[in-house]
């Protein structure tokens, strides 16, 4: 009965797939273009001195150790390359302050571990770890945002050009409505996971990819697949019953909701100001897209919002949303008429 | 499926009615013409029949039972204007169709593609407005529908093409379905049509099988040897549908007993008085365009 969308999103994927498959043609040009870099040996010869030693040693598991010893810059590396495996870097140099402290920082799959031992610094840099889906999360989304923009007029564009075909089959209007809901979120999921799978196989091309699902991650991926949904139906809602100017509610629905998130962003200085931004807020509100941080455990292993104590409550608006704005997209379609 | 039947049917847009207490009752088996001017409410009828448009007051009942979704698998609908998907080929429309229909046959509709000379892999977007027609109506027929509503379903085909249509239309009512349609080209309803009704205003003006309105219904015409003439006598009969008038020519439509009139208008002082047997188009402007009422007739006296 929906054999049309289903051709709609045919389409659509298939750009998709056109583009993350550019991304992951330029990953390999660039993979090749760099390989003779991604060996220490490359980059050691800039890094050191005349004054430097530089040992290396094949330890029996395979890995190729590099040893770069400065004696009077009392500088101390190394390297342990394990190939595709990573690279586990131990930095020991000295600082200009005594004092006591240390931190993380993680990006991907790199994580760095800093510690400051009286006037030591000792840096550890391991580049195989294992990557937070919530990047790829967030990547996933950022497509699948635009192809639920893009889908969002389904219902709008049989109002306006093809109501005799669509109203004339024999099924119940809200079967055909749900069909078409239906297929379009699996068109936005399968949006996601090809992003997934595109981003995977970049990463690939550079290092054995291991992926973080646990914890902050698994809460990202809940959300990750919610919000789109909620962004489309919202947008279904809103086309189906502006069908008319179906074209301007998806073309100005960008530009509104970043609108809102900045008034709502900026700390008002005065009355009119704080009038403003309560408006703001408030209107926000009703946008899937306002529930959701990108906040990660990047930076000093800080969590987000993702993870935070409130996740449940958001995940619940999000999924509410999505039941909402579809129910009122149906309801319009129940009621439109040649 | 026995019949339609069209109950005080009222549609409304605003103040507007499109159709307004359309009573009729369509029987299986036969071809329908639904005529009327431009606006006169025949592809609001067709919505209202199909669900697409909600009555504001009246019924549409199928072997007495309203329209439901199920019952759209036994109605075939060619709808005035192109509602194909542009972006889509022929041959996805005949699969779209097959999906949504237990009973469409495909292969029929490729049949039916290739007499109408389109071919199955162009996209719709590419195709003319006739062989869009000509998509929409293949798809129909191939639908194996009870009942088939074509809203002018010959608008912008070739006249081979249009001859085509009109043998699918008699050859499914030959099967004992429903084919109502409508058309511009009266020629067409003509050949094709057994029963026709015409609606102006969205009201019904006229209605009954074509061979019983073009047997019943009679010109009678005379010429008169002066711009002043009386017709006394016409003025009330039953028999005067409407009078019109061009100087010294009087045309009478007359149902039933037009030799009656001849006699009379003879007596009148008309010489060349004729009666003349009517075609459906001359059936039609005479429903649908003003005329002089029976009442409104001017009697003067004759000269001296």
């Amino acid at each position: 009965m929906n054999y049309v969308e289903w051709l709609r999103i045919r389409n659509y994927l298939r750009i998709v797939a056109i583009i993350l498959g550019i991304l992951v043609v330029l990953a390999i040009v660039l993979r090749v273009s760099f390989a003779r870099y991604m060996s220490p040996d490359a980059w050691i010869g800039h890094m050191h001195t005349s004054k430097t030693v530089v040992t290396h040693v094949m330890l029996p598991d395979g890995t190729k150790r590099t040893i770069l010893d400065n004696a009077a810059d009392r500088t101390h590396v190394v390297i342990d390359d394990r190939g595709y495996a990573g690279k586990h870097i131990v930095v020991t140099e000295p600082t200009s302050r005594a004092h006591e402290d240390n931190s993380n920082v993680n990006f991907g799959s790199v994580a760095v571990h800093e510690i400051h031992h009286g006037a030591v610094t000792v840096t550890t840099i391991d580049t195989n770890g294992a990557v937070p889906m919530l990047y790829y999360m967030a990547l996933a989304d950022f497509v699948a945002l635009i192809v639920a923009t893009i889908l969002a007029a389904a219902l709008a564009r049989e109002i306006n050009g093809h109501l005799e075909i669509s109203l004339t089959k024999p099924c119940p209007r809200a079967r055909f409505a749900l069909g078409v809901i239906a297929v379009d979120a699996a068109g936005i999921l399968a949006a996601s996971l090809m992003t997934i799978v595109a981003f995977y196989l970049c990463q690939l091309l550079f290092e054995s990819a291991r992926l973080d699902f646990s914890g902050i991650n698994a809460r990202a991926i809940a959300i990750g697949v919610v919000v789109p949904l909620a962004w489309y139906a919202m947008l279904l809602a809103a086309t189906t019953w502006l069908y008319r100017a179906y074209g301007a509610v998806l073309g100005f629905a960008w530009p509104v909701v970043i609108l809102l998130g900045i008034l709502t962003a900026i700390q008002p200085t005065n009355a009119v100001a704080l009038f403003v931004h309560d408006v703001a807020w408030t209107l926000s509100r009703l946008d899937p897209l306002s529930y959701v941080s990108f906040a990660s455990p990047a930076y000093n292993g800080a969590m987000g919002d993702a993870g935070s104590s409130d996740f449940g409550l958001r995940f619940a608006i999000e999924v509410l949303l999505f039941v909402v704005y579809g129910a009122l997209a149906v309801w319009q379609w129940r009621r439109v008429e040649a | 499926m026995e019949k339609i039947t069209i109950s005080n049917l009222k549609k409304t847009y605003g103040t507007i009615a499109a159709v307004d207490g359309l009573t009729l009752e369509i029987p299986s088996g036969s071809v329908f013409g639904l005529l009327g001017p431009n606006g006169a409410g025949k592809t609001t009828t067709f919505k209202c029949m199909l669900g697409l448009a909600r009555p504001t007051s009246g019924t549409v009942l199928y072997d007495g039972a309203a329209l439901a979704p199920a019952t759209l698998e036994r109605i075939a609908y060619v709808p005035e204007r192109n509602v194909l998907y542009d972006w889509m080929s022929v041959a996805e429309h005949v699969e779209m169709n097959r999906r949504a229909y237990a009973s469409f046959d495909p292969a029929r509709a490729f049949e039916l593609l290739q007499a109408f000379s389109v071919d199955r892999r162009r996209r719709v977007g590419a195709l003319s407005k006739g062989m869009r027609t000509a998509v929409m109506v293949a798809l129909a027929f191939a639908q194996n529908a009870e009942v088939l509503v074509l809203d002018e379903p010959t608008s912008g085909l070739d006249p081979v093409n249009q001859r085509h249509v009109l043998s699918l239309m008699i050859n499914e009512a030959a099967k004992g379905n429903s084919v109502v349609f409508s058309s511009h080209q009266i020629g067409q309803v003509e050949r094709a049509a057994e029963q026709i009704a015409v609606i102006d205003g969205g009201k019904l003006v006229l209605q009954g099988s074509v061979d019983d309105l073009k047997g019943d219904r009679k010109i009678v015409e005379g010429v008169f040897p002066d711009v002043t003439y009386g017709l006394d006598g016409l003025a009330g009969n039953p028999r005067v549908a409407r009078v019109d008038r061009t100087e010294r020519i009087v045309r009478i439509l007359v149902t039933g007993g037009a030799d009656e009139i001849a006699a009379r208008l003879a007596a009148a002082g008309a010489t060349g008085v004729r009666v003349l047997d009517l075609n459906l188009e001359d059936i039609f402007l005479y429903a649908v365009s003003p005329g002089t009422a029976t009442t409104d007739i001017v009697v003067k006296e004759p000269t001296a």
